[in-house]
């Protein structure tokens, strides 16, 4: 019932900084929407004017079929999870659920079942007498999630939820939260400057970088067919290597030369860029040390500079022809640093880029 | 684009609520301060005085108020009030900073500094004028320091502390020392705790000794509060009163020597002679204004600081969670 | 090198915090001593023990025809109280105002709060009395009470606390549950402001309780009267005439209550005062 649509929406503060200069997006109902990319990039900023935070200077914002622009927060049957939890502090577990509830007028029966639903599946039943200051950072995370669910809202937002927990406990929290969106069945909007959050959560990722959506699609998307050399550096760990290749005519397509590499591509949309230069983008572990991926002109002698063991795999900090790549490699195939290594690309999954627009070929 | 074919839309804002909670405060500084203020200047250029049961103007005479201010006692009271308050503040200025730099040397181990606090901290929350007149019974002539001093055979004859510049002069100084040393200590103490302990733990490492780590370290790096602490002690000393005022059952005696600027202004107010009490206001409210804005560029940052801040602003929130 | 100096450094410290101890509790415990004592024994020297007149003394100032301790004692309280109440609440609501929202005139409004921070009340005393005539409140107890809604440096401290212990997330997380924003003042922040509400209660409750100046000015009725003006009275009585364990006794009324409470939470006060000069 409650899809989110931004039309032409602009925001500009008071300073007379624009964040957002022109932002169309449409999130459907039931989804979950991860809004990606680089602090300042104005993804708060966004999910804030969906909350109603943050007032909208111009263009139209729709939850379900109604304009909100000008609809208080209470009214727009959302629920919000912040980055710092903003967990009542003289409130103990239980009166921080129901805050919400009590000032709505919910009959008090209602108010307990609520919150012993949502204390049952957070695994917050032991805590509800405790105040937050008694509680660790993932039970309070919990608790912050509780105090949106008791809502039963339309439109969960959440703003970076999980930033300050540490590493093992994100993990964790992570899937609860996926879990519970399946459960819930509501529209989720999830905030984060972390890609691996975004890929691992989002039925579909919107990054973006100052104010503008560089590209929404599912994770698979993104991966596969980043439309821009931003998507493309930011989404993905180790980052994609960007490699500035020549264009030549070579037989059966055109051939990409850097070094002594001349890779043969069968793209006919490079007739174009023939003899000029483009961003050639190669994904770390696209880059293959097994004899099976070495074809005429596909092999690089390159010098490791540094290698990192990560058990099953191992990356491997190279410099080849003046360029800083990173391969990451099946652990029994990697050399050690101060050694040569021969690699090749994957040809198939080599992303090609426009060196001026920075835009896919 | 899409604002030229679709209405306006209303956005929500809460500027009100903001106008309207400080409303109150706005309203009741300007009825009991400001329009106060404003007459007070305005009546300062009138003839405005009460003889007897007739009242006398108010009648416009320009300056007449203050040149009659200035051909009055009004310096001589300028002076009292700038001696009573240096010989209150220089003894206190010197002990609270030797004992700010006391409490938080690691090496002295100061034990009950608690107690201390609490202790030196008390006479300053103690009526000022109970004070005064706890001071005027055990100084009199017979009371008891003097029955104390001549019984121990240390005076042949009681000492007649309040017929005495020096000795009534003494007591206000004394007295206001008490009550303010112990809010300075625990503000400079504060200061000198704010400074991180690494700065002295380098300092000792760099060889200094506890007088040069005091004097070149921590003295510069609380220099904001010591330049707070003066100032408003400036402002209080102006405002001495009531300690005066009752020790001397408001007559400034011996020979208006321990008289006051605002006891001068509580005799025009008294025998509502208001042109002189607003002269006289006027010219407090020059200096305490000087000092007001010493203040404010004390608490507030510097130019450069605040293109900082205005950068930071960007992220309202991000900043407003770290504390 | 370092053991010796330290040493007699450290009992140098300990002379003068001793001295300083002693010039602080001494006067006190001669007053608490002397309003034990009749005038007689008063009169006839110094005593380091106490007396047994305490009850007569007491009664004595309580009865006084012509120094109405009660009601002065009253007045004090009705007049502190509602300074400490007003004082705080408005001040906390100022400093919400122009913390957490954003309009055109907020840099102008507190930039004018910072400049009168430390104004002395006493240059606007002539107007003062002149306005207080005007409205009718001369010789009432408003006059003393109503001002205590613009305190500057109440704000000042309250604007402090809330830079450093009011996320404006929680602000918000209240806005989307749902609260208006005067119940998230009153619900949210007030309650967490509890520590700062109470030092500078504490403060604005003593400040008045020991006003003077201004009292003396606007009360003229005996039963209007406030406990600091009844001591000037006294003093301007006749005093060799005077009873010397009333004197004690009126002093130790006026001084014993403040000193009780503020042992009893001295804890808080000392980290208050702390606060309030250092920035943030």
């Amino acid at each position: 019932m409650a899809g989110i649509t931004f039309k032409n929406v602009v925001k500009t503060y008071d300073n007379g900084v624009t964040v957002v200069p022109d932002l169309n997006l449409e999130i459907k109902d039931k989804e979950f929407v991860v809004l990606v990319g680089p602090s300042g990039c104005g993804k708060s900023t966004t999910l804030r004017m969906i909350a109603g935070l943050e007032s909208i200077t111009s263009g139209e914002l729709y939850i379900g079929d109604k304009l909100m622009n000008a609809v208080a927060p209470k009214n727009r049957n959302i629920a919000m999870v912040f980055q710092n939890y903003a967990l009542y502090p003289h409130l103990t577990v239980y009166k921080n659920m129901t805050f919400a509830l009590e000032l709505a007028k919910v009959p008090k029966d209602e108010m307990n079942r609520r919150v012993q639903w949502a204390a049952e599946i957070l695994g917050l039943e032991p805590y509800l007498d405790r105040k937050p200051k008694a509680l660790s950072g993932g039970q309070r995370q919990r608790v912050a999630l509780g105090r949106a669910m008791v809502r039963e809202p339309e439109v969960f937002l959440l703003d970076e939820p999980l930033s300050n927990l540490d590493a093992k406990l994100r993990t964790e929290m992570r899937s609860q939260i996926t879990k519970l969106h399946k459960k819930l069945g509501t529209t989720f909007v999830y905030v984060t400057h972390d890609q691996t959050e975004a890929m691992t959560m989002g039925d579909r990722i919107c990054v973006m970088k100052d104010g503008v959506i560089q590209q929404f699609d599912t994770p698979q998307n993104l991966y596969d067919h980043p439309c821009n050399l931003f998507v493309a550096g930011f989404i993905g760990s180790p980052q994609m290597n960007f490699i500035d290749a020549q264009v030549k005519k070579a037989d059966g397509g055109y051939a990409l030369c850097f070094g002594d590499v001349e890779i043969v591509v069968n793209k006919p949309e490079l007739a174009a860029y023939e003899g000029k230069t483009v961003v050639c983008g190669i994904r770390p572990e696209d880059f293959h040390a097994e004899q099976q991926f070495f074809g005429s002109g596909n092999v690089m002698n390159a010098y490791i500079d540094l290698d990192e063991m990560m058990g099953s795999e191992s990356y491997l900090y190279l410099e080849y022809a003046g360029q800083k790549l990173i391969a990451r490699v099946p652990a029994r195939y990697a050399k050690k640093a101060e050694e040569n290594i021969e690699l090749a690309a994957d040809v198939e999954k080599i992303h090609l880029f426009d060196k001026e627009t920075e835009l896919a070929i | 684009m899409a604002r030229k074919n679709k209405p306006e839309v209303k956005e929500i804002s809460y500027a009100k609520w903001g106008y309207l909670f400080i409303a109150p405060f706005f309203i009741a500084f300007v009825v009991f301060q400001l329009v106060p203020l404003a007459q007070t200047v305005y009546y300062s250029f009138f003839e405005y005085y009460r003889s007897g049961l007739t009242v006398i103007g108010p009648t416009p005479v320009g300056l007449d108020n203050y040149k009659e201010l200035f051909n009055s006692d009004f310096l001589k009271y300028f002076g009292n009030t700038v001696i009573l308050w240096l010989a209150g503040f220089i003894p206190q200025i010197v002990v609270s900073l030797l004992l700010a730099a006391w409490f938080t040397d690691v090496r002295l181990k100061i034990k009950g500094k608690q107690f201390f606090k609490v202790v030196i901290y008390m006479p300053n929350l103690i009526m000022a004028s109970a004070f005064a007149m706890l001071f005027f019974a055990l100084f009199s002539n017979n009371g008891p320091v003097n029955a104390t001093l001549v019984s121990l055979g240390i005076l042949d004859h009681p000492f007649r502390f309040l017929s005495s510049v020096a000795g009534t002069r003494g007591l206000v100084a004394l007295m206001n020392f008490l009550m303010w040393f112990g809010n300075t200590t625990i503000l400079l103490m504060a200061a000198v705790m704010g400074i991180s302990p690494s700065l002295f733990e380098a300092a000792e490492l760099d060889g200094c000794s506890p007088r040069q780590t005091f004097f070149r370290v921590t003295l510069p790096m609380i220099r904001p509060i010591l330049v707070y602490v003066l100032i408003t002690s400036m402002i209080g000393g102006l405002q001495m009163f009531d300690v005066p005022q009752i020790l001397t059952n408001g007559k400034g005696s011996p020979d208006r020597t321990v008289t006051t600027l605002i006891m001068y202004l509580n005799n025009h107010l008294f025998s509502k002679n208001y042109g002189m009490a607003g002269a006289v206001s006027v010219v407090l409210f020059v200096i305490c204004a000087i000092l007001c804005l010493l203040v404010y560029f004390n608490l507030n940052p510097t130019e450069n600081d605040r293109k900082i801040k205005k950068r930071d602003r960007f992220k309202p929130r991000k900043e407003a969670l770290n504390g | 090198m370092d053991k010796k100096p330290s040493h007699a450094r450290t009992v140098i410290a300990y002379i003068v915090l001793i001295i300083l101890t002693f010039l602080c509790l001494f006067f006190f415990y001669i007053l608490l001593i002397n309003c034990t004592r009749s005038h007689a024994q008063i009169q006839h020297g110094f005593s380091a023990l106490p007396g047994s007149s305490f009850a007569k003394n007491f009664n004595n100032v309580i009865h006084d025809a012509k120094l109405p301790v009660l009601s002065g004692i009253k007045n004090s309280l009705i007049v502190s109280t509602f300074c400490a109440i007003l004082a705080t609440y408005f001040s906390a609501l100022t400093a919400y105002g122009l913390y957490a929202y954003n309009f055109k005139l907020k840099k102008p409004a507190f930039i004018f709060i910072m400049l009168i921070l430390v104004m002395p009340t006493q240059v606007s005393a002539m107007g003062f009395i002149n306005v207080i005539t005007k409205m009718g409140m001369l010789n009432t107890l408003y006059p003393l009470i109503l001002p205590s809604i613009a305190a500057p440096a109440v704000f000042y401290f309250m604007y402090s606390y809330m830079q450093s212990s009011l996320p404006l997330e929680l602000v918000e997380a209240a806005r989307v549950d749902g609260s208006n924003e005067f119940m998230t003042f009153n619900r949210v922040v007030l309650p967490i402001m509890k520590p700062a509400l109470a030092v500078q209660a504490i403060f604005a409750f003593v400040q008045n309780w020991n006003n003077y100046f201004l009292p003396a000015l606007i009360l003229q009725d005996n039963s209007k009267r406030t406990l600091p003006i009844l001591i000037a009275m006294l003093r301007s009585a006749d005093f060799l005439k005077f009873d010397m364990g009333k004197v004690y006794m009126l002093i130790t009324l006026a001084i014993v209550p403040i000193i009780i409470v503020y042992i009893a939470l001295s804890k808080y006060i000392v980290a208050g005062v702390a606060l309030g000069g250092v920035k943030e």
